[in-house]
């Protein structure tokens, strides 16, 4: 499990940012007191560090400065300043990403995957299997009973997500939140012609009715 | 000045010199002077006095070349005063002296509402910083929410956020030359954070965005690209019709790229069309759409004007009933002698 720590001043954002992320299955570790912050984030030895630039007292470029002279650990910025300056700076300094605030959820979550992932943290896994098919996802396929179908690129985050949060019901508007994740852009309707061509492909491996369509609240496993 | 300017300014004392002419000739003739010594003294007057008016002709004229020049030659044209050279004429002096007064109290003027609007521009852009951190905050604890009324408030939230960027940018391209930073830059990676930035309108006005051909990079400020594009996305959102669609495509021109992004919307009258980049221009549409709030009459307005800074070509075209398509004209190569 990858620890992160939250150097942020804003007390509400530092307490629900630690929520969101331990939701997310992180270990949160949040800095408190500003008064020597490059010693607590080295003790903390964690995997990443998200780090506002706006701290009390203290610039957070310089203090980057610092973390940097004793650590590797990856860093964000996270900041509501958003020139292209600032960013060059930080990012010069030794910071592996730069954030503005108000992010989007998904956005952050996604940024700090991806760092996480470039450090050599743990890697997602390859296939996903839930109910007898297993989903191949660099290869792009889905097979079940020995039968194997090709898909195509929506209908591939499509099924991952739904094979991800297997029995739960996922409503339309989510699924579209989670393609949209993905620069997939569609409308209610593509999903609806995505969902077709999908459950048509599931039915020539032999799993006609793989996921079921809960009246009024989307679909399920 | 021409002569006949010079003479018409002139014409109350030239009058009046030649009726006290005529009154010395009538003088001297009933005093007993002879005719052919009038005449002489007649040919003489003419003589002093031509050659004084043309005197003063050309040297009122040089004295005007001259200043004007001056005032050509600067930059800013309200120092004028402060940069002449100083004059014989006592009449000349005063009176450029008070000139040079009302300069200063111009100039003292000028750099007060400089200063002010500057101060008043880094308020606006410590407010907007400032703004943003309950913005996420907010967005945050959205999250616990269930589903649709998550939805909505992330909705309302993005469009606090949408009329917080354009106050930026407002105060922002009052002074651009701080805040432009032209480089190369992924034409996908612009379209692809503004369409993020948008992304609630978006989804929830239903609209399917198609991306085709973005895969060049164009030299701009990064920020900016996206704030434009940002803005002609919440227009396709906004003036939508049904089964919304905004489709983003790219062409090379050689040395530019063209971006242009389409609309199936409800397009703009042809009479509106000249006036929708203007400051405040709303127009039947902006005016009409009350559900999806106001019309603020300013995203085009700013587009233009940055657009302008950036040297990136904008047009629109639209037919009503079908759609809107505008052009972005980005500079794909370096063009030194700009900067």
């Amino acid at each position: 499990m990858p620890k992160i720590v939250i150097v942020e001043d804003d007390p509400v954002i530092r307490e629900e940012l630690g929520l969101l992320l331990e939701n997310e299955g992180y270990q949160v570790q949040s800095v408190t007191d500003f008064s020597d912050v490059p010693k607590q984030v080295q003790d903390a030895a964690s995997d990443l560090i998200l780090l506002d630039l706006g701290l009390p007292g203290r610039d957070g470029m310089s203090l980057c400065v610092n973390i940097r002279k004793n650590s590797r650990t990856p860093i964000i910025f996270v900041t509501s300043r958003d020139s292209a300056g600032d960013e060059l700076r930080a990012l010069s300094l030794g910071g592996d990403d730069y954030i503005t605030k108000p992010y989007n959820i998904p956005v952050l979550l996604a940024r700090i995957k991806a760092v996480l992932r470039r450090s050599g943290g743990p890697s997602e896994p390859d296939t996903l299997t839930a109910r007898g098919l297993t989903l191949h996802l660099p290869h792009g396929t889905a097979s079940a009973g020995g039968r194997s179908i090709e898909l195509t690129r929506n209908e591939l985050k499509i099924l991952a997500h739904l094979m991800s949060h297997a029995g739960q019901i996922v409503s339309r508007a989510d699924l579209i939140d989670v393609l949209w994740d993905h620069q997939i852009y569609i409308d209610d309707n593509t999903l609806s012609v995505n969902m077709t061509r999908l459950r048509a492909k599931l039915e020539e491996i032999g799993l006609p009715s793989f996921i079921k369509t809960r009246r009024g609240m989307g679909y399920q496993l | 000045m021409t002569l006949r300017e010079y003479l018409s300014d002139r014409l109350n004392r030239l009058l009046l010199q030649i009726i006290c002419a005529a009154a010395a000739a009538f003088f001297l003739r009933a005093t007993g002077t002879q005719s052919g010594v009038l005449l002489i003294l007649f040919l003489a007057l003419l003589l002093v006095f031509t050659s004084v008016q043309l005197t003063d002709f050309f040297r009122q004229r040089a004295r005007l070349a001259e200043l004007t020049s001056i005032l050509t030659g600067l930059d800013q044209k309200y120092l004028f005063a402060e940069c002449l050279p100083p004059s014989r004429s006592l009449y000349e002096r005063r009176l450029l002296n008070l000139t040079r007064q009302a300069g200063t109290a111009m100039t003292g003027a000028v750099s007060d509402a400089q200063a002010a609007q500057r101060e008043y521009r880094e308020y606006v852009e410590r407010w907007v910083h400032e703004i943003k951190t309950p913005i996420t905050a907010a967005r945050l604890i959205c999250r616990n929410l269930d589903g649709d009324t998550r939805r909505r408030l992330t909705y309302e939230l993005g469009q606090i956020e949408a009329h917080v960027e354009r106050a930026l940018f407002y105060a922002r391209a009052e002074s651009p030359e701080r805040d432009c930073i032209i480089r190369q830059t992924d034409l996908g990676a612009i379209v692809a954070q503004a369409i993020e930035t948008h992304r609630t309108l978006l989804i929830q006005s239903n609209v399917r965005v198609e991306t085709n051909g973005l895969d060049g990079s164009v030299y701009t400020d990064e920020k900016w690209a996206v704030f434009i594009v940002g803005q002609l996305l919440q227009n396709a959102a906004r003036y939508r019709r049904d089964s919304p669609a905004v489709t983003i495509s790219a062409r090379s021109l050689g040395r530019q790229i063209q971006l242009t992004v389409a609309d199936n919307g409800i397009g703009i009258p042809d009479h509106e069309l000249p006036r929708v980049f203007n400051r405040g221009f709303t127009g039947s549409n902006g005016r009409a759409r009350n559900q999806t709030g106001n019309s603020t009459g300013m995203g085009l307005y700013l587009c233009k004007k940055m657009a302008g800074f950036l040297d990136l070509g904008l047009n629109i075209t639209s037919h009503e009933g079908v759609g809107t398509t505008i052009t972005l004209t980005f500079p794909a190569k370096e063009n030194l002698t700009k900067l």
